[in-house]
Order: structure tokens, then sequence, then C-alpha cells
């Protein structure tokens, strides 16, 4: 018997804003003058916000940090593609989704700070605390869409995940069940072409991320994540695909990392200037504006007071989270549990102990009251 | 001998095993062009090739999962887990196949290969970056556990990883990556697995440590020797198999103990020990072991971590204890 074709796929590439700031007025999105000035000021600001931390950090104000420098765009578009009742699942170089859903920069100052308080986030938000061993947070995002499922809520999930991260076990479990469930997942592969020093040559065989979609019965697309308009379409249609109940999305948006992985990596060790200034070519922000600019939704002057505001923006937030008084070390004991069991109140006592002695000796200074929950 | 410290005397090490080696070789993430994000592995890659030094795609589990299969086939590979953090992952593949598989075929299969990974905090890193998860290991049977504190020792006892017929995890602490330094042999040589270092002698109290701890133990000694009091300072070297008559001969000299560590005290491998000198050498103890370990609580962001992870005077504190009981 001849061989029968049981399966074709294709899968396709999505761009309507080209480096020029040329459109595609055929593909382009609906949306409004507001709607992509507000998109523009977002990723200005935490381009200025990544900058400065960057400074920060070499100026021993602050840890390490992830620098999202080159992927304001697939930081800013997609989260703003939500609704309050959605869910935000991020990944540790997540402070612009996190921004762009309304979270104060400070928090993620005081995250990178290593000050705990940076991860408690606003109650009325639904975004979940990223998690630092990759790709772990993958699976947990299909349980959050299956729960809006289960409750029959429209609300979908947004999980970003990088191309390294695509590689984990946890990434085909996640679209396992969000495909045979049928849930409301987005899957949003930012994929900035290196996993640390691993090159995306060497993290995949496949010629795209987005075609890995089709294993799990999802759909699957490929957009120029520096392209604020091609993200706006892709992840607004997904957005829509998953309030029907059509299931989940795999968008693989194709960014690059201008910045090292972390203030501790030095990227000269794996990559050439060279390949850095090609893509500083394709800069969503530079795009942006162009097009703002062309259609007079920006005027050199607005864009200036514009970057302007950012500046200020960023400084009152650096300076609140300068002002953060220095978390008292008891707090470490709350909310381990609903209630502590007796080695956490025995502990806490002994700890108390030692605190008062290092005060005794000048080794501790004064400490601001308690915060959380305990016992 | 050249001084050497910790993160080069690995690398030595490493180097050396690949040259003699032939079967010998290296994966995980960044090991290979970066050189490790410690650089433990630097200059590796281009001395042995792609093929020998392997930058793998982001997966820790298929990382151990691959590496045993590859010592199943022969060869001997020496993995890395970027982080102490990231090793929870992996746990899948250390418990049901890495310690069993020497067992469950009845001697059939062996799995000649090593887990490297860093271990401990106060590097001011971020979160799942500094942690101390030997006790999920040493729980574990069918495979080794070695963590050295000086130069020689790291050197000597990767070397010895490498050659153990069984499966190794090789902890390396971070935070004595650089500020450890040593003389180092130039030699191909072993540091033999399951025997312990006489780091500091003493008569009134044993202080068992190791890893980073070792260094901050050592600094408690020389608190207690201020105050009269002769502190003998164990680093266990290798933490599975215990070398309990190192153990055992240090505490029934002093008849104290202490164990001091940085992973949390409930269910810690610290418990592990003090139980085995209670069940042997009780009619020799003063008084009870004492541990002094990390809060049992999860690890907070680094502005606190130096309140979480014990310190000198903490050991100090305990070590007084014991004497006062």
């Amino acid at each position: 018997m001849p061989l029968k074709t049981v399966h074709e796929a294709k899968t396709q590439r999505l761009e309507i804003l080209d480096p020029e700031g040329k459109v595609d007025a055929a593909l382009r999105p609906s949306i409004s003058k507001e709607k992509l000035l507000d998109i523009y000021r977002k990723m200005v600001e935490i381009r200025a916000f990544d900058d400065k931390a960057f400074k920060l950090q070499r100026q021993g104000r602050l840890g390490t940090y992830p620098q999202i420098f080159g992927q304001e765009a697939t930081q800013i578009v997609p989260a703003l593609c939500l609704e309050a009742r959605d869910w935000l699942v991020p990944t540790y170089r997540g402070q612009g989704a996190y921004y762009a859903r309304g979270m104060k920069l400070r928090q993620s100052l005081l995250y990178w700070g290593g000050d705990d308080r940076g991860a408690r986030f606003d109650d009325n938000l639904n975004n979940l605390i990223f998690a630092v061993p990759v790709g772990s947070h993958m699976t947990q995002a299909a349980g959050l869409a299956w729960g809006a499922k289960v409750s029959k809520h429209d609300a979908v999930t947004l999980c970003y995940l990088g191309d390294g991260a695509s590689s984990k076990g946890d990434f085909h479990e996640a679209m396992t069940f969000a495909g045979v469930l049928k849930l409301g997942l987005i899957m949003l592969i930012e994929n900035n072409q290196y996993a640390i020093s691993v090159p995306r040559a060497q993290q995949c065989a496949a010629e795209t991320f987005a075609q890995k979609a089709d294993g799990y019965g999802a759909f699957g697309i490929q957009v120029d994540g520096n392209d604020a308009l091609a993200l706006y379409k892709a992840v607004s249609e997904a957005v829509a695909r998953g309030r029907k109940g059509e299931g989940p999305t795999v968008i693989e948006a194709v960014t690059y990392r201008l910045g090292h992985h972390t203030t501790a990596d030095d990227a000269t060790r794996y990559r050439s200037q060279a390949e850095v200034d090609e893509w500083k070519k394709r800069d969503p922000v530079v795009r942006l504006r162009k097009l703002l600019l062309a259609e007079n939704a920006l005027t050199e002057d607005s864009d200036k007071k514009l970057h302007a505001e950012a500046e200020v923006m960023v400084q009152a937030e650096v300076a609140a989270y300068e002002a953060t008084p220095e978390p008292n070390p008891l707090d470490m004991f709350a909310n381990n549990y609903a209630v502590a069991p007796w080695n956490l109140i025995e502990q806490r006592a002994e700890f108390e102990e030692i605190l008062k002695d290092k005060q005794s000796r000048n080794e501790v200074f004064e400490l601001p009251p308690v915060e959380g929950r305990f016992p | 001998m050249p001084e050497l410290n910790l993160v080069q005397a690995i690398n030595q090490g490493l180097q050396q095993a690949l040259e003699k080696d032939p079967k010998a070789m290296i994966l995980g993430e960044d090991v290979g062009l970066n050189g490790g994000v410690f650089r433990v592995t630097e200059g590796l890659q281009k001395q042995f090739g792609k093929e020998r030094v392997v930058d793998t795609p982001l997966a820790e589990l298929g990382i151990v999962g691959t590496s045993v299969g590859l010592a199943l086939y022969g060869m001997h590979p020496v993995c890395e887990i970027q982080f102490d953090g990231f090793l929870p992952s992996v746990m899948d593949q250390v418990i049901c196949h890495m310690g069993r598989m020497r067992n469950r075929t009845k001697g059939r299969n062996s799995l000649p290969m090593v887990l490297r990974a860093p271990h401990g905090g106060l590097i001011h890193a971020p979160e799942h970056h500094s942690e101390a998860p030997e006790a999920y290991f040493t729980h574990t049977t069918g495979i080794k556990v070695v963590i050295p504190s000086t130069p020689e020792d790291a050197k000597g006892l990767i070397i010895a990883a490498i050659n153990d017929p069984d499966p190794v995890v090789y902890f390396e602490p971070k935070r004595i990556y650089r500020v450890a330094k040593g003389e180092v042999p130039a030699k191909y040589y072993e540091t033999p697995i399951g025997k312990a270092r006489l780091a500091r002698e003493g008569t009134d109290v044993t202080i068992i440590a190791w890893g980073a701890m070792v260094h901050t133990c050592l600094a408690a000694a020389e608190k207690l020797d201020a105050d009269g009091i002769s502190a003998e300072v164990l680093d266990l070297r290798t933490l599975s198999p215990l070398d309990l008559p190192a153990i055992l001969a240090s505490v029934e000299k002093t008849g104290r103990a202490l164990i001091a560590h940085e992973a949390p005290n409930t269910g810690s491998w610290a418990a592990e020990i003090s139980s085995l000198i209670h069940e042997r050498a009780m009619l020799k103890l003063q008084a009870p072991v004492q541990r002094v370990g990390s809060w049992d609580i999860r690890q907070p962001l680094f502005k606190l971590e130096r309140y979480y992870i014990p310190d000198a005077d903490r050991v100090v504190n305990a070590a007084k204890k014991v004497l006062s009981f």
C-alpha cells in the first residue's frame, strides 16, 4: 500500500512593522493611537529603568540583575493584551511584563536588591511570582488556565518562557495538558537567541520554536519579537482563542538580548560585537518611534518630554527603593506556614536572643517593626 | 608547589582526568565556550574539543538522564548542574536511577559518573542560587557524596570521583571558590573518598563540618581559643559514606561534639551524624551532641541570608553550650 500523508503542518511568521517604521496596512491590527502611545511610553520607561538598574548594580546598590535591553516589545506588548482577570506568569527576566501589568518598579528593585518584600505583590494583580529554576513555572501556568476553565471563567493565562526553557520537559508537559484540556494558555517564547552562552542553534534542531505547537494540537506562530504591532496582533488573537475555549497557542517572538544574561555574565565571551550591532538595527523602541512620528502621534518635542518623564518616574522608583528601611531579620520566620509549628516558634525565640546579643555588641543597629504573619 | 584557589584546583583535576581517561567527558549548561558560570571548566573545551566538553540544551533532568545513559554505554560523564537550587528537578534520575542501577541490574550495570554542582550561600546571589541540598543526596542509597574545603582536596576528590566505579555527587562550596587558596600538587592524584581530614587539633570539643562551613568553624575555633577552649575541627570531605572511625575517634577523645552546616537542622545530614554518635559513643559523651544549622524556614533573599546561615558566633555559642552541660 502506498504511504499516505496523515499530517502536514506549516508555520507562519508575522511581521507588520519593519525596522524602518514602515507598516503593512493589510495586517495592521486595530489599535487606537492612545493605546499605541501607551505601549511606546511603557517601552521607553522600561528601557530607562533597565539602564538605571544596570548602573545601580555596577555601583553596588543592587544585586545581580537580568537586563531586558532589546526585549522591550516582548515584555510590554503581550502583557498589555491581557485584562485584569487574566493571569501573567513571567520569567525572571519579567520586570517589563510586571510593569505593564501595573506593578511598581520599586518592587523589582527590592527583589533584585535581595529583599523579599519585593515579591509581595498587590492582591488585585493576577501576577504570579516568577520561578528562578528555569521553566518550572510552565505546568503551573497550565494549572492556572485549567482553574479558569473549571471555574467557567473566560480568563486566560499568559506564560512567558525563553528559548532555553523550551528544552525542558516542563514545556512538553504543560503543552500536553493544555492541548488535551483545550486550555486558554498562551506560551510566549521570548527567543532572545541565547540561554546564557548557549546559542539558539544548539538549543533545538527544529527550524522554529513555533512549530512545537503542532505536536500538541495547538496553534503556533512565529512573530518578529521586535515588532510591537505583530506582537499585539498575535497575542490578542491568542487571547481571543483562549477565551472562546479554542485551546492553547504557542507564540515564538524572535528577539535579541542586547545586554548580558545578567550583571554576573560577560556576553563578550561568547558572541561578537558585529552580531550585537546587527540586532541593534532592529531595535523595537526605535521602529515604533518612527511609526508614531510618521503618523503624528508623536512629535520630536513630545517625545523629548516623554523621555524626560520616564527618567523622573525611574528616579522616583529608585528613591523609593533606597528609602525603604532594611527588613527586620525576624520577618523571615513569618509566612512559612499558615500557623507556625513548634520548631519555628522555638527557633524564632532563639534567633531573637541572638539579635539582642548582636545589638548589645553594636553589630546590629535599630530594627524596624516586624512584618508578616507569625505564628 | 603552586598555590591555587578552589576553582583552579577543580579545573586542574578535570583537565588531568580528561587527559588521562579517554572516556571522561564533561557536559552541562555553559560549561564549554563560556567555561562554566564560575569558570570551573575554563579552557577545557578549547583543549579537548566540543565532543568531550559539551554545552547542552537547557534541561537539567536531561543532563543527568543522558549522563546515566552515557555511563551505561561505558563513558565516564562528569555532568554539571549550574546551581544547587536547580538540583530538585534532577532528583527523579538521581533517586530512581543513579542510586539504584547497580542493584536493580544485580551488578550487571554500574554508573561511573560524577554530578558536579555548586553548594551553599553567602555570595549575595539570587534566589535558588545559595542552597545546601546535601541531605536529599546523602539520604539516597547507591551514590557517594563529597564536598572539599581546600584546593588540594578539591583536585584530589574530583579525580577520585571520576575514577570511582559508583556515581559520585561532587559539591563545590561556592563561597570559597576564590578565597580558599592553598598549595596543590601538580601531579595527578586522588584524595580518598570516605576519609575525613583533621582540620584543627583540639582537646575540649569536636566540631564536625564540611564545605565552606569548615572555614566558619576554624574561625569559631580561634574565638574559642581566646576563651581558653581547645576545639578540634573535623572536615568530613566525604558525606557519604561517612568516615565514622574518624568521627568516633575525635568524639571519644573530647567527649563533646557539635555539627555545623548550612542546611536546616530538621532531617539534615547533621541529624544522621548526631544519631550515629549517640548510638556508637554514648558512654564517652559528656554532653548531648549539638547541631548548628540554618533555621527550618525558606531561605530568605540575600539581605537576610547572614542571619539564616550559621556564623562563627553561633558555632561558638553551641560549643559553649556543649561545654557547660
